[in-house]
């Protein structure tokens, strides 16, 4: 089930909202539990199984790490989230190279990816490591630890919320009017940013996929189109979930800090899926001795998270080289003296660059389709520099390419923030609610192109 | 009143808004058909095992609560306004507005989709025309008059009559579109006016050796015309007049519809005041008709292959034939025809748009 979709907005949201609020105290968590399940088995029915077997072994992991043989259980914990993955995400990856490389024919597994796994898995794991190295006591309820993995806010797309950011909550929370409004608010953002910005945006990319006239001009629209189109699609989920974890008492931590101002290539990782850089940086890079090793282990350390980064987002090998892409420019910009004296706009304007063309190695299905595209950009394949139809996109996505980019940056929430308590200003934040929650429903209503990117990792 | 307390007042508005439009999405009573849009509505699936595991009630289910919709038709004229007025974009579901008209984006062309609506053609041409002399047409979409001179993509529609006239060796190629103009067609529809058909008519029955349909009067009807692209667009367009040609020859041809069996009139009245006044020439869609002229000035048989664009155009070549039949190979497949044919060295004509010949699947 989408939030941006009318099930979800209209049906499911409120059924659940209501039923919850009338429940007792008592009751909450295992409502939330269920209606968690009914929520992943609408869009995955098959793979409810697979979640409540996650459930079931990372709790007894939790608890066997407390009581005995900590390592073991650990070993074991990990083990099983990396054979979750392998199977259902990198076995075909693997099969297919393996037999690119020996002329083999294994067959493929042709499993459908569980939406959501990587980002449960990578929660439960956290979990066990955060038991085994102390910093929080294993859950003894299985009802509690399953509405922590299973809470449909954030369950399919994150942020990745850690266990230890929601124990309190789990055992007891209230949601006063004020959560209620500010999550009501927040998840109304999120869902103009999904439904008027990246939707949109994202037809446009699809446009210049399916168009057999491209030109330089149009290769570079797609290419910043679809930054755009990333962003508030990613973020505008997370600014839901969080939203949505807000009216349940929960409070998830922030993924997105507007990362497309950043004035360096590890500022934008501060600010982009803030969650997945925290735990890559806490599960990995750190035990892996972070920066306090000689600097050619550095370089490894660095190379390897990066990798990992890149093949967490996909299996495939476009997702390995805008991983490596990534750790290439970290390295170069922690041994190139004087980066930081450069002037702002031309630190920023490399960031943006930089991005630009990560997203279209991202974006391409192939690392053949990753040249083409960048090769188009560049005027390397013999494009025309513009024609009718790039002329037509661009007049017809000009207001929505500026709103994106001034969205992409602080100033509205800057001006928000500096009317906020004025009168006028306080009148407006429902009026603003309203007319996104009517349009956005229009919107729905109307079309059906309606994807959310991050489902697919 | 305290910051908190307005920001709460405010939300909860907002809240009571949403949650209406909740009950009303729970309580409203189905519709069955979209007068704007011209289409069925999806209805409430019936919940089964079988469905729920493979997700297809789930999709129904979605279908059914955007068909459903409280106040469909507004929202979808809200997104419209804020998707041309507020975000400036030039097309709305690929509808766009040029020269007082509404277009559709018909672009790029599909030339899958033209090699096989020449084999079709082909097969129809092996199995059953080989005594007749055969002629082909194509009508062009309004994509043609506004698209490329506007900026707007449009197909390459040289290429398309390029291929169709190598594509069909055995048929003579008439040139129709150097006679038509944007202002032949309905602003609000895809479709031409039949009242600015007869240079189109008396040309193909020059070509094919038969008298033109010659003076006709052009009679207005009462009902105003919203078309197709007025429900599609989902903006409040001013409706279009709407005529047919008359002349005392045409009042005296007689319709047979194979599906229902039944007699009628070249003009359908009934369906003047219907979902789809442009139905009005000869009933619409139907698969097989024929048109009997029997005060006709020769005595020789055409055979139509077209689509809804030969609705209007077809009546106005009666005047030389003596029975015009008219086939939709949309709904009847070409295999089929001896079932209700025999061709025995009649003219024909492929008459076709070229929205159906770069849509082309539906050609059987």
């Amino acid at each position: 089930m989408l939030f941006s979709g009318i099930p979800f907005l209209y049906y499911f949201l409120p059924a659940v909202v209501i039923l919850y609020c009338l429940m007792p105290r008592k009751g909450k968590n295992g409502f939330l539990l269920l209606a968690s399940l009914l929520f992943y088995a609408w869009g995955e029915p098959r793979y409810v199984l697979l979640m409540a077997a996650s459930i079931v072994l990372f709790y007894t992991y939790g608890l066997a790490i407390e009581r005995s043989h900590k390592k073991l259980w650990l070993t074991l914990s990990v083990l099983t989230g990396v054979l979750m993955l392998g199977v259902f995400k990198y076995a075909d990856f693997a099969v297919e190279n393996w037999n690119r490389l020996t002329g083999m024919s294994v067959p493929l597994l042709k499993l459908a990816l569980p939406i959501g796994i990587s980002f449960y898995t990578f929660q439960c794991v956290s979990y066990t490591v955060d038991v085994y190295r102390g910093q929080t006591a294993a859950q003894r309820s299985l009802l509690r630890f399953g509405t922590y993995v299973a809470m449909f806010p954030q369950l399919i797309a994150g942020p990745i919320v850690r266990y230890v950011d929601v124990a309190g909550a789990l055992e007891d929370r209230k949601t006063d009017w004020e959560d209620f409004s500010d999550g009501m608010f927040g998840f109304l953002v999120g869902l103009g940013k999904k439904v008027l910005l990246a939707n949109p945006l994202g037809q446009l990319t699809e446009v210049f996929r399916d168009c057999g006239e491209k030109s330089v001009l149009f290769c570079w629209l797609y290419a910043v189109a679809f930054t755009l189109h990333i962003y508030f699609d990613f973020s505008g989920y997370s600014d839901m979930a969080i939203g949505l974890g807000r009216i349940f008492g929960f409070r998830f931590p922030k993924n997105f800090d507007y990362p497309y101002i950043s004035k360096s290539v590890s500022e934008f990782w501060r600010r982009w899926h803030m969650t997945l850089g925290g735990w890559f940086r806490d599960y990995v890079y750190i035990p892996m001795g972070g920066n306090r090793v000689g600097w050619g282990r550095w370089a490894l350390n660095i190379l390897t998270v990066w990798m990992l980064t890149g093949l967490w987002h996909g299996a495939s090998w476009n997702f390995v080289a805008w991983g490596l892409l990534f750790a290439a420019l970290l390295l170069i910009e922690k041994w190139v003296p004087g980066m930081s004296r450069l002037p702002v706009w031309l630190r920023r304007g490399y960031v943006l660059l930089t991005v630009v063309i990560s997203f279209v190695i991202f974006n391409a299905g192939s690392l053949g389709q990753a040249g083409e595209d960048l090769a188009g950009m560049f005027g390397l394949r013999n494009l025309p520099a513009v024609n009718t139809v790039t002329l037509y996109y661009l007049r017809s996505y000009a207001v929505l390419l500026i709103l994106g980019v001034v969205g992409a940056t602080p100033l509205v929430r800057n001006l928000a923030l500096r009317m906020e308590n004025r009168l006028p200003a306080a009148f407006l934040r429902p009026v603003v609610a309203a007319a996104l929650l009517l349009v956005c429903t229009a919107y729905l209503v109307d079309g059906s192109f309606n994807p959310f990117l991050y489902f697919r990792f | 009143m305290e910051a908190k307390h307005r920001k709460i007042l405010g939300m909860s508005l907002t809240a009571a808004l949403w949650l209406g439009l909740t009950v009303a999405a729970w309580c409203r009573p189905p519709a069955a058909f979209s007068e704007t849009e011209r289409r069925e509505l999806a209805q409430m699936p019936a919940l089964t095992a079988e469905d729920l595991e493979s997700g297809r009630f789930m999709s129904d289910f979605e279908s059914y609560t955007l068909d459903q919709f409280p106040l469909r038709d507004k929202f979808r004229g809200l997104k419209a306004q804020v998707h041309y007025r507020l975000l400036s974009q030039l097309d709305n579901n690929g509808i766009y507005f040029a020269r007082g008209h509404a277009a559709k984006l018909e672009y790029p062309l599909q030339e899958a989709s033209l090699d096989h609506a020449l084999k079709v053609f082909g097969q129809v041409h092996a199995r059953y025309l080989g005594d007749s002399r055969i002629f082909a047409a194509l009508v062009p979409d309004k994509g043609y008059f506004l698209a490329r001179e506007l900026g707007y993509p449009a197909m390459d529609y040289g290429a398309l009559a390029e291929k169709m006239e190598q594509g069909m060796p055995y048929a003579s190629y008439v040139n129709l579109s150097e006679l038509l103009t944007i202002d032949d067609y309905y602003r609000t529809d895809p479709h031409w006016r039949q009242e600015r058909l007869l240079p189109a008519a008396e040309r193909l029955c020059a070509a094919m050796g038969v008298p033109g349909p010659g003076n006709m009067t052009a009679v207005p009807a009462e009902t105003p015309f919203l078309g197709a692209y007025s429900g599609q667009a989902a903006l409040p367009l001013k409706p279009d007049g709407f005529r047919t040609l008359q002349s005392d020859w045409l009042n005296r041809c007689r319709v047979l519809n194979y599906e229902t069996g039944e007699w009628g009139e070249v003009y359908d009245w009934e369906k003047l005041s219907g979902r789809d006044p442009y139905e009005t020439f000869l009933s619409g869609s139907v698969s097989l008709l024929r048109i009997e002229n029997p005060y006709a000035e020769t005595d020789r048989e055409l055979i139509v292959f077209r689509d809804s664009f030969g609705s209007a155009l077809a009546p106005l070549l009666c005047r030389g034939y003596r029975t015009v039949t008219l086939v939709d190979l949309r709904y009847l497949s070409g295999a089929m025809l001896s079932r209700f044919l025999d061709f025995h060295g009649q003219d024909v004509l492929f008459l076709y748009s070229t929205l159906v010949l770069n849509n082309s699947s539906q050609l059987r």
